[in-house]
């Protein structure tokens, strides 16, 4: 028998404790690991925060592009009103700020039984818990003509990148007097507001310099997101530019022919000089080839956890998740980040768990100084994510409280975007 | 050598306590405080919405309870502040006015 020395014995109360602490569950491994797929808004933030909180965690962040594009404020890019570049965020801060290793290549497959993903390159990475944050896909076969040599015609600019740019050239080069018609997509999709703020901030751009140009929107709803902030922004700013379509008047869009820069629904034919086709959506093709979507095309989680419900140790967060009455927004998808990022941290590590606050707030355009918000949380009640308190902007708000909004969303853009890739 | 073996376990649990109770603390700050900046920057930097860096524990306490008393001023920091528990906005303004002010 060894008799134990007071140096020996502290050092290993020491050691106790700060496994107690800070170390991994997982045996036989110095750190536990982390692999979070996918580098946008949801995935950079679960990096982020894991790391930050835990340093007995490996975190890599499998992103196949050198820079994220913001969509948030690419709308106002479109209008001639932001540089390209400013939507811009590398991944340098993540990796040298927090450690995080930062992998830029394509996830071709996950194994969940082996507890491995495949990279594009033909390398593996095994990981103790795996998030997933593919962002969107457009469905197969929504619109009969839309592929993707179409796209490149008919852009959706619905992922920010070259996509946007080819929208804005569009539209610059377009003739004062041209017909733009945006196609906006069935529910659910990214960014419920979004197709309206384009059309807004558009309309802001053609009346500095094209005015006699027409927005035509044709809908695959009979409604839309604040609709009446919207049309009550678009009759004070842009008088008979805008015209919106519902799906009951048009029977919907039924095919798209790029040939001829044409939109098809049910009884009329619509030539545009500028189209922008955003197509139905679902969860990205990673979460459906993983069998991590249900047949809504979206990603069934545990509201708590954001623990994948068909695959355990498999977490998911943004748009591609069933979120209940959380919007597929930037702001839902950072705040699910956070959430899951603490849930990942108290499995492996013991850390204490607290009730997490899931918010949402979107400041949206109406014109380069008049912007509007809202403000809801969420609560998980009997498995789903539900809003408990919400708040939005009114009709009669006077201008100064726009203005004031419109200067708040420049601040948000810049701590949300800091707080997202250091 | 038993005597000793035995105050040293004493002696760290006591420790792992105390330094999980606070850290539990803190880690509740910070995990409050990560709600606050997806709009207001934790260097103290940022323009367009105020700094809550150097406001101090007080302030950023009573500021919160207005916040949560009353929709007029701001819709969103209502929102936010009645989201929160007395104990919740205690511990975050505990957390907030402790970091200091680098802006990067
Ligand atoms: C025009 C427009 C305006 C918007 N405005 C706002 C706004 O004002 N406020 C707001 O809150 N939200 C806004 N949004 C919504 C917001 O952009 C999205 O909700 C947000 O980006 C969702 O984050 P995410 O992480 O789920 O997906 P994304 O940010 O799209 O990130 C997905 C990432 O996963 C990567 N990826 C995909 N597949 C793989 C793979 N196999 N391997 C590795 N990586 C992969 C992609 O490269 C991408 O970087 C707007 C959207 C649009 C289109
Ligand atoms: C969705 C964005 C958002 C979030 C999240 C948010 N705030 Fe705010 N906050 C604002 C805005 C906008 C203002 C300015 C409000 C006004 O004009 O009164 C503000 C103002 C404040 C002020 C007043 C500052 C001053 O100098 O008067 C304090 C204090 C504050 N917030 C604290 C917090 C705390 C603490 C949190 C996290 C629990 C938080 N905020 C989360 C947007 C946000």
């Amino acid at each position: 028998m060894k008799s134990w020395t007071r140096r020996e014995f502290s050092r290993l109360a020491g050691a106790a404790l700060l496994t107690a602490l800070n170390q991994p569950k997982a045996r036989g491994q110095a750190k536990a690991r982390v692999v979070v797929i996918g580098g946008g808004i949801g995935g950079a933030t679960v990096a982020r925060y894991l790391a930050a909180s835990a340093t007995a965690i490996e975190v890599t962040l499998v992103e196949p592009r050198q820079s994220y594009a913001t969509c948030f404020f690419s709308n106002l890019y479109l209008a001639g009103l932001r540089p390209f570049e400013s939507l811009s965020h590398g991944y340098e801060a993540l990796a040298k700020q927090y450690g995080i290793i930062v992998v830029h290549e394509s996830a071709a497959a996950i194994h969940p039984a082996a507890k491995t993903v495949a990279l594009n390159n033909g390398s593996k990475l095994s990981y103790d818990r795996l998030v997933v944050a593919p962002g969107i896909a457009f469905r197969d076969r929504a619109l009969e003509g839309y592929d993707e040599a179409a796209m490149e015609i008919m852009p959706h600019a619905w992922n920010a990148g070259q996509q946007t740019r080819l929208l804005r050239q569009q539209l610059e080069s377009m003739e004062d007097g041209g017909l733009f018609v945006l196609v906006a997509p069935p529910n659910p999709f990214r960014c419920p507001p979004a197709p309206y703020e384009r059309a807004s901030l558009v309309a802001s751009y053609f009346q500095r310099r094209k005015p006699k140009a027409k927005i035509l929107i044709l809908d695959a709803k009979d409604s839309f997101n604040a609709q009446d902030l919207f049309q009550d922004a678009w009759n004070r700013h842009y008088p008979g530019m805008i015209e919106w379509l519902p799906a009951q008047f048009t029977g919907g869009v039924t095919a798209i022919d790029a040939k001829t820069r044409s939109v098809i629904t049910a009884g009329a034919t619509f030539k545009a000089a500028v189209a922008n086709v955003i197509p139905a959506q679902m969860a990205g093709r990673l979460a459906q080839q993983a069998g991590l979507a249900n047949r809504s095309g979206w990603c069934p989680v545990d509201p708590v956890t954001f623990e994948s419900a068909l695959q355990p140790g498999v977490h998911l967060v943004g748009d591609a998740i069933i979120g209940g009455d959380m919007p597929k927004s930037a702001f839902c998808a950072n705040s699910q980040a956070k959430a899951c990022a603490f849930a990942i941290a108290a499995d492996l590590t013991g850390s204490a768990r607290f009730p997490a606050h899931l918010f949402n707030t979107c400041y949206t355009y109406l014109a380069p100084d008049d912007a509007f918000s809202n403000a809801i949380s969420f609560k998980p009640v009997d498995g789903k994510l539900k809003s408990v308190i919400s708040f939005v902007s009114k009709v009669e708000e006077s201008s100064e409280v726009r203005r004031q909004a419109a200067r708040a969303a420049e601040g948000w853009y810049d701590a949300f975007t800091h707080d997202v890739f250091g | 050598m038993r005597p000793v073996a035995r105050s040293a376990i004493a002696t760290g649990l006591v420790l792992l306590v105390s330094q999980s109770g606070a850290a539990a603390e803190a880690d509740q700050g910070a995990q409050l405080a990560a709600t606050c900046a997806s709009c207001h920057r934790l260097d103290g930097g940022g323009t367009g919405i105020p700094s809550i860096i150097g406001l101090g524990e007080e302030r950023l306490t009573n500021a919160l309870l207005a916040y949560r008393a009353s929709e007029s001023s701001n819709h969103i920091m209502h929102a936010i502040a009645l989201s929160l528990s007395d104990e919740e906005i205690a511990s975050v303004a505990r957390y907030v006015a402790k970091q200091g002010s680098n802006p990067r």
